[in-house]
Parts: structure tokens; sequence; C-alpha cells
């Protein structure tokens, strides 16, 4: 085997404002022909721009090779003329981007972009072909990533279509020249888990099928256990461990990649917590709620339809339980968080905080201290332009306190959740994810709350940072006896966090109980088939997912390849 | 298509309605008696009750405003008082030059404002875009009347390049008759100078209309292209291989453009009312300095009549650049199409 793609040596800096700072350091790697190479690394450890630098669109200035050299297919990538440089791009080397929904040109027709890819790239070839023929390609092209229907795709806009589809169409742009090497982006972490798993079956079909090398950049371990041949990790700009994908996990050699093994919740195995820890009496009770969301249009603004997003659900949550509640995208999980936070009203059913309906003292300052929110993306839930200090003095103010107890109360919250005093008069960008969470999570318990509603609260975090969050919450709730309900996706997440859940599917709870009894024993084919969809770290969590026959998984799961209406 | 532009055009009349009630209301509410002020102090009692009478003043309120709403319909807007001819004449005379002056200002703000914000933008902090915020700042800060004077002073009268006021040179004889607008009419009449003695007489007036929005455009334009740079989609098309001049103009202005046309189109519509100070110094025979002479008049009839053309210019710019929007982008007409 020769090596399609090897990187020797490789330094890059970036300095900005007078000053230079080294993030990539003597970074040895190579992607031999027909090859899955995984980069394992955290946000910040130098993974993107690695990236970037092979594909050449890492701006320089204020980015700079320092030393080193990057070799595609023999040639010298740095020292090559830049007409040169830009004809592999596509054609020789091709990137599939992170998030299916942002990669799209949101004014253009799929088939538009895709024909300019190609329009381009024979241009470049000094090749002429007629508009049909790029078609025929397109068409052909699309079949490979296997979307049925792909005249209907080609003329549609991004926006009309869904996740799964885009994230194939994606991957189809990719491949539209055909190139040798594709550095794939957290391929599918977007896109819920039984989706992920579609795409991630794809890529190794396509790496298989056309001779494809793959060099796949995540922080995902589960999904590097399904698609790699070989690994590097790296922290901090340094590959610190390289090899065999089986030896690594196996027998992980760094302490920093044995540290994010063990940061990984475990789904099934020895090393699960369960959490078993429940009060008397409940704390959150709902009662066949429903939620009907009208949808309006025509002549004066008529109602033309109705659509049922949550439908009869009864759950009952325990003083100081951690409820999960499961769900993929569009399966009601965060319509039913709304209506247990007052913020919208079932059209049926009742739902009773601490023995009061949410309908008698919703938006009062009862309410308020009896239950708030910590929503998933502490980026955006921070006001970026008010510091730390201000966002926490927010609730504060309502509570009728003067200034000086306000202060005082500040100071509380941030040792509360294990922020620095100085940390007050930051803004949001200077904290880091972890910590911009923790301010969150410091908001929300401002005003004594004694239920939290999750909000897929780590779902933005690496996963190093997520067990520390998680541990601190945990904390919090053996501290002043909280009741959370935690709302997410990840279920493994859920296994060892939570000591109940219920699995929602288009607007059901199809399943609720113990966690351990339905993770041990899931009896509906959904709750089956998103167990099975995890990726995980370890062939004995392989072994004992539950099993599901295609013809339950296509009873309850859309696939990624049908349009939507 | 059809259905939603038919709600749109409905929707338009009921705010006119809306507007003509309220002007009208307002109108009779401000204090002052327009039969007084009209006749003089000299007048006598009797003079000023028979002028209210003959003015139907001194009829029941709703019976006024119907009145009013019936002649509007008719396109019978009133006498003017400072005219003393129909206002609906008075504004057919005026707002073709208003009209045509606003119409060339927004033009120069395009060709001129977008081109420079994306060079902004696309030569990011470096001394290009340095110059270009400079330069656009100065053109927001720089009041219209002060930027017209200067430019009357020093390239009409010192250098002679332009002519000082006015829309026409007098020695040319000709009446646009069929749009009213100068250029147009010249072209159409085939009189090519009459054609490039208006564009003579447009440039400096637009130019000191246009600069502020130039520079507000501008800057919009250089952030709103920084932003989608930033974008996923353009690293991924620059990775596909999509040449730099094609990723800038059709994948980044054309998702950037909205804020811009937003503007543009609002900037339109406002102009028509707020065109006076250069209309004053240039001596520009328009529709926005007709309104402030007949607002200090009280000629309330006129008034009603200028606030109404405005308002019909913003409601139809705003109609344009929402159906602008849906071509550039679909996701305005894809919700449009959903909502029905």
């Amino acid at each position: 085997m020769s090596r399609l793609l090897d990187i020797q040596d490789l330094c890059i800096g970036f300095s900005a404002y007078g000053q230079h700072r080294r993030v990539l350091h003597h970074v040895n790697m190579h992607v031999e022909e027909g090859e899955r190479v995984s980069l394992i690394g955290q946000s910040g450890s130098g993974k993107t721009v690695t990236m970037r630098t092979i594909i050449g669109t890492l701006p320089m200035p204020p980015g700079k090779v320092e030393q080193g050299s990057i070799h595609y297919a023999g040639q010298s990538l740095l020292d090559l003329a830049r007409a040169e440089r830009n004809a592999l791009k596509g054609t020789g080397i091709s990137i599939v981007l992170q998030d299916p929904m942002l990669s799209f040109n949101p004014v253009l027709t799929i088939g538009r972009q895709m024909d300019d890819i190609i329009r381009y790239a024979d241009i470049r070839s000094g090749r002429r072909r007629p508009k049909a023929e790029r078609r025929a390609q397109m068409v052909e092209t699309l079949r490979k990533v296997q979307l049925k229907d792909s005249g209907r795709v080609l003329d549609s806009y991004p926006v009309m279509l869904s996740g799964g589809m885009r994230q194939r169409v994606l991957i189809g742009m990719a491949l539209l020249n055909k190139p040798r090497l594709l550095i794939a982006d957290e391929p599918g972490t977007a896109l819920d888990v039984t989706t992920q798993a579609e795409i991630l079956a794809l890529l190794n079909t396509l790496v298989a099928k056309e001779g494809l090398s793959l060099l796949l950049i995540t922080h995902n371990l589960g999904v590097v256990r399904e698609m790699a041949d070989r690994v590097y990790v790296m922290e901090r700009g340094h590959i610190v461990e390289s090899g065999p994908r089986d030896d690594i996990f196996d027998a992980p050699d760094h302490p920093y990649t044995r540290r994010l093994m063990a940061a990984v919740p475990p789904l099934y195995g020895h090393k699960v917590k369960t959490v078993t820890h429940t009060g008397p009496g409940d704390m959150v009770a709902v009662e066949g709620v429903s939620k009907d969301f009208l949808t309006r249009g025509g002549w004066l603004n008529r109602v033309t339809g109705q659509f049922r997003a949550v439908r009869d659900v009864t759950l009952n949550v325990a003083r100081g339980d951690v409820f999960g509640v499961a769900g993929e995208s569009g399966s009601g999980k965060t319509t039913l968080a709304k209506m247990i936070l007052g913020l919208t009203s079932p059209s049926a059913g009742e739902i009773r905080l601490d023995g009061r309906p949410v309908s008698d003292f919703a938006g009062t300052r009862d309410f308020r201290k009896l239950i708030q929110i910590v929503y998933q993306n502490p980026g955006s839930s921070l006001n970026r332009r008010r510091t730390v200090a201000d966002q926490l003095a927010v609730p504060l103010k309502f509570t009728g306190q003067d200034r000086a107890a306000i202060t005082r109360r500040i100071g509380e919250l941030l040792t509360l959740v294990d922020l620095p005093q100085a940390y007050a008069s930051m803004y949001p960008h200077e904290l880091s994810g972890g910590q911009k969470q923790r301010v969150a999570i410091a908001r929300a318990l401002s005003v004594n709350p004694r239920i939290l509603v999750l909000d897929e609260p780590t779902s933005a975090l690496d996963v190093l940072v997520q067990s520390t969050v998680i541990d601190l919450l945990n904390r919090l709730r053996d501290e002043f006896d909280l009741t959370y309900i935690f709302i997410s996706h990840d279920l493994s997440l859920m296994r060892n966090f939570c000591n109940r859940v219920a699995v929602m599917l288009r607007g059901e709870v199809v399943e609720t109980g113990p966690v351990a009894d339905i993770f041990d024993a899931p009896r509906h084919p959904y709750t089956r088939a998103l167990l099975s969809a995890i990726p995980v770290i370890s062939p004995e969590e392989d072994a004992r997912k539950p099993p599901v026959t295609e013809a339950e998984r296509a009873k309850v799961l859309a696939t990624s390849t049908e349009l939507e209406d | 298509m059809f259905s939603y532009l038919l709600r749109r055009a409905i929707t338009l009349l009921l705010v006119l309605l809306g507007l003509a009630i309220l002007i009208f209301v307002i109108a009779r509410i401000v204090p002052g008696d327009p039969a007084r002020i009209a006749l003089g102090p000299l007048a006598t009692a009797d003079q000023v009750t028979e002028l209210r009478a003959e003015m139907g003043l001194d009829a029941a309120f709703p019976v006024q405003l119907w009145t009013y709403l019936t002649g509007l319909a008719q396109g019978d807007l009133g006498k003017s008082l400072l005219t003393s001819r129909p206002v609906m004449d008075d504004i057919r005379a005026a707002l073709p030059a208003t009209f045509e002056l606003v119409l060339f200002t927004v033009v120069l703000q395009i060709v001129v404002s977008i081109p420079l914000g994306v060079m902004a933008a696309v030569y990011r902090n470096t001394w290009v875009d340095n110059v270009l915020r400079v330069v656009s700042l100065i053109g927001v800060v720089t009041p219209g009347f002060v930027l017209a004077i200067l430019l009357q002073l020093v390239a009409a009268h010192y250098l002679g390049f332009f002519p000082v006021t006015g829309r026409l040179d007098g020695s040319i004889d000709f009446s646009a008759d069929i749009t009213g607008l100068l250029v147009v009419d010249g072209v159409l009449a085939g009189r090519f100078d009459v054609v490039l003695d208006a564009a003579r007489h447009l440039f400096l007036p637009s130019i000191a209309l246009a600069a502020a929005g130039i520079g507000q455009v501008m800057r919009i334009t250089r952030t709103a292209m920084i932003e989608v740079a930033g974008r996923d989609f353009i690293e991924a098309s620059r990775a596909y291989g999509i040449p730099e001049r094609v990723v800038t103009f059709r994948y980044m202005l054309r998702v950037a453009s909205v804020a811009p046309l937003t503007i543009l189109g609002l900037e339109f519509a406002s102009l028509i009312g707020n065109a006076f100070i250069v209309e004053f110094v240039f001596s520009w025979p328009g529709i926005a300095s007709y309104g402030v002479r007949t607002i200090l008049q009280k000629d309330l009839n006129a008034v009603i009549g200028v606030v109404l053309v405005s308002g019909l210019f913003f409601v139809v710019a705003n109609l344009t650049i929402d159906l602008l929007l849906g071509l550039l982008d679909p996701r305005h007409r894809i919700r449009a199409a959903r909502d029905r």
C-alpha cells in the first residue's frame, strides 16, 4: 500500500495583534490508499486547523506553516502553484462538513450547487460537457449515496430536505468529482442517532465500493470505533497517541486517551452507574396531556390543519428524581417541557407541580421560584453583551433584595458551580463552553428552585467537560434536594445520570420506567432501535444491545432517504 | 402566487384607507381654523363663516369624513388653499420631479454602495477597508444640506461642471407629458439633448441625497458579507473548488443582499417625503418642498394629499422588496406557500 496523504513534522502558528501562537506541533500522520483513519480530539485541539491545512482553506495570514510538509499522491501540497493546488480541490481531496443544515447555500437549489461544482472542475481541467451530461453525473452520484427520486432532490432547495437527506446530499457533493481522499468532519453528529447510524453505514459502504480513503475528524469515540482502521489522538496540537483501532480501544496508552475513554458514559456493562435514589411524593404530575398546533393560512388566516405534537402523555416525577425524557427531533419532548414550564398551555389534560395545577400559577413569582430551566447551548442562552454578574443579577432583582444582598448571592452562586469569584466581571466569550454552562446553571439556581428542566445541557460540550458538568449537577441535586427533568437524545448519558426515563416517539410516550428496566429489557421496538443505533466503545456493550429486526426498524423509523412534504 | 399578490394588494388598500382616516382626523384635531388662516387676520367673522361653509367645515365630523373619503375614491383631494388649485393637480405636477430625483438617488446608492461594501468585506482589515469605512462614516455624518450647498458651490458655481438649480435648462423647450420624468420622456421623444441636460441637473442633488444612504448601505453590505463569509457553506464551496470570484458574488452576495435591499426599499420610500432640504437648495419643483410649504401654511387638504402619496410609496416599496426577497431567497417563497 502507498501513502495517499502524508503529513510530516507539520507546525502551524497564528499571529494576530502582534501575538504569535503555535497551534500544531510537529504533527506526523498519514493515510494509506483505501484506509479509514480517524483523528480524535476535543474542540480546540487543532483537528480543524489540520483539516483546513490539508484542503487549503486555512486563511494565511493569520495562519502560517512554520515547518513540515504535506504530500498528497506524491505531490507536495504546500509547494504547489496556486492553480495546481486549486485543481485538487474537490477532485483529489474533498470534505464533508459537520452540520448538514449549514453546509448548503440556502438560496440556490441542490442541482444548481452541484452543477457549479462539476462545471468549475471541468473548466479547470479544460474539459467541456453539455448540461445534460453534468446532470447525469449528479443523478449517478445521488444514487451512490442511496437517494431515490434524484430529480426532485436536485430541484429542491436545502430547506425542503430532512436532516438525514441533507447529510446524504452533502456526501454526494463531496463525491461529485470523484476524489480519492474524503475528509469528514464529525459526520452525522448533528443528526438523530438512528439517522447517524445510517450515514455511518453509508460512508463505510462508499469507502469499500468506491475505493475512497477516509480521514474522519471527530470527538465521538463510539463513531471512531465503527469507522476507523487506524486512529490518531490529538491534544493541544500534539499527536499524543496513534495506532490500529483495536490497540487504542483495548489498551489506551497515553493518559489523555485513557481519560477520554473513561469519560464516555457506558451504555452497558460493569462500568454503568445505576441511579436509584428517589424521594417521597410527586413533584411533577402530567395527566393525559396533549398539545395541538393549528396550521393557518389562506384568506383571513383561517385554520387549515392541525398537528398533534404531544398525544395523551401521562407521567409522574417523584421528588428527587432525575427523570429522563428521551426522543429524537420532532418527538414532542421539547413541547412537553414547555408545557411543564408553563410557557405554553396543553390543549387537553392537566399538569401539576408540587400538587398545584400549572394553569393556576404559571407566570407568578411562586411558579418561577419552583421551576427553572437550563438550555442546551450556553453560547446562545447567555447574553453576549452582559457580564456574568449582570446575568446572574437579572432573576435576583425580581426577588426584591437590595444591591448588597444580590452581590453576595452572586458570589455564593459562583462558588456553588465551582467558578472563581473573578469570573463575575467576565463576558461569556471569555469563558469556555463548560464554564458558560456553569453560569447558566448558576442563573437557574439563583432563585432556589426545586425543579430544574435540563434541555440537553451537555450536548454542546466535549465529553471530558460533559462529565464534570454531570458531576456538578449530581452534587447540586444532593445538596439542594432538587428534582431534574432531563431532556436528551443521548441515551448513554441518560443510563448513568437518570433514575427513571420515558421514551417519546411522535408525541407519545411509548415506554417509561426505572432506567435499568428500560435499558436491560426494552419492550417497545422504537426503544430497541434507538439503543441499537448508539455507537459504543467496547464489544461488550455492542453484544448487549437489544436485538431489533429490520421490519421493526422500518415500522418505527423514517429513513433519511424520504422526502418531506 | 396570484392569490398571494391579491391578498397583498387588498392589505395595501386597507393600510392606505386607515392612513387616510387617521391623517384626516389628525388634521381636524389640530388647533387653528384653516378658514381663518387662509383669509388672514383682517377678514371679518362673516367672511370666515362663509369660507367655512364653502370648505365644508361646518358639517358634522362623520359627514366631513364621508365626503372626504368618497372624494378620495374618485381621485378628488379637495382644493389647496396655497395654490387655489385642486390638490390632485398640484401633486400630479410636483410628484414626477421628486420621483425622478429619488429614483436616480437610489440607483446611485445601489451601484456605489453595494460594490464598495463587497470590496470592503473582501479586503477586510486592510487599508482598502479602512479607507472605505472612513468614507462611509463621513457620508453618514455629513448633513444633507451641508453637502448640497458644498456641491452647489464647488461643482456648480466655481467649477461650472453642473447647473446650479432646476430640472432643465431654460433654453430647452420641452414638456414631459408622458411619464413626467424628463429623462424617460426625453428618450421616448428621441430628444437626447433633453436627456443629457436633465441628467446633468439630476447629478448634484442626487449625490447630496444619496450620501447618507450610501454610507449606511455600504456598511450593512460589508457586515452582511463578513457574516456570510464565516458560514460553513462558504468554506465548503471553496473546498469543492468553486473559484473565489463565484464564491463572492453568487454564493456570498446573494445571501448577504437581504439586509441592504430592505434598507434601500425603505430609503426609497422615505426620500419621497424627506427630500425637501435638497429640493429647496436646488430649487427642485418637487413634492417634498410642496409638502413643507403646505404644512407651514396649514393647507390641510394638501397636507393630507402629500401624506397619502408618501404612505403609498411606503407600502408599494415594502411590497416590492418582499417580492424581490422572495426571488432572491427561496425560504421566503416556501414559507409563503406553506402558509396558504
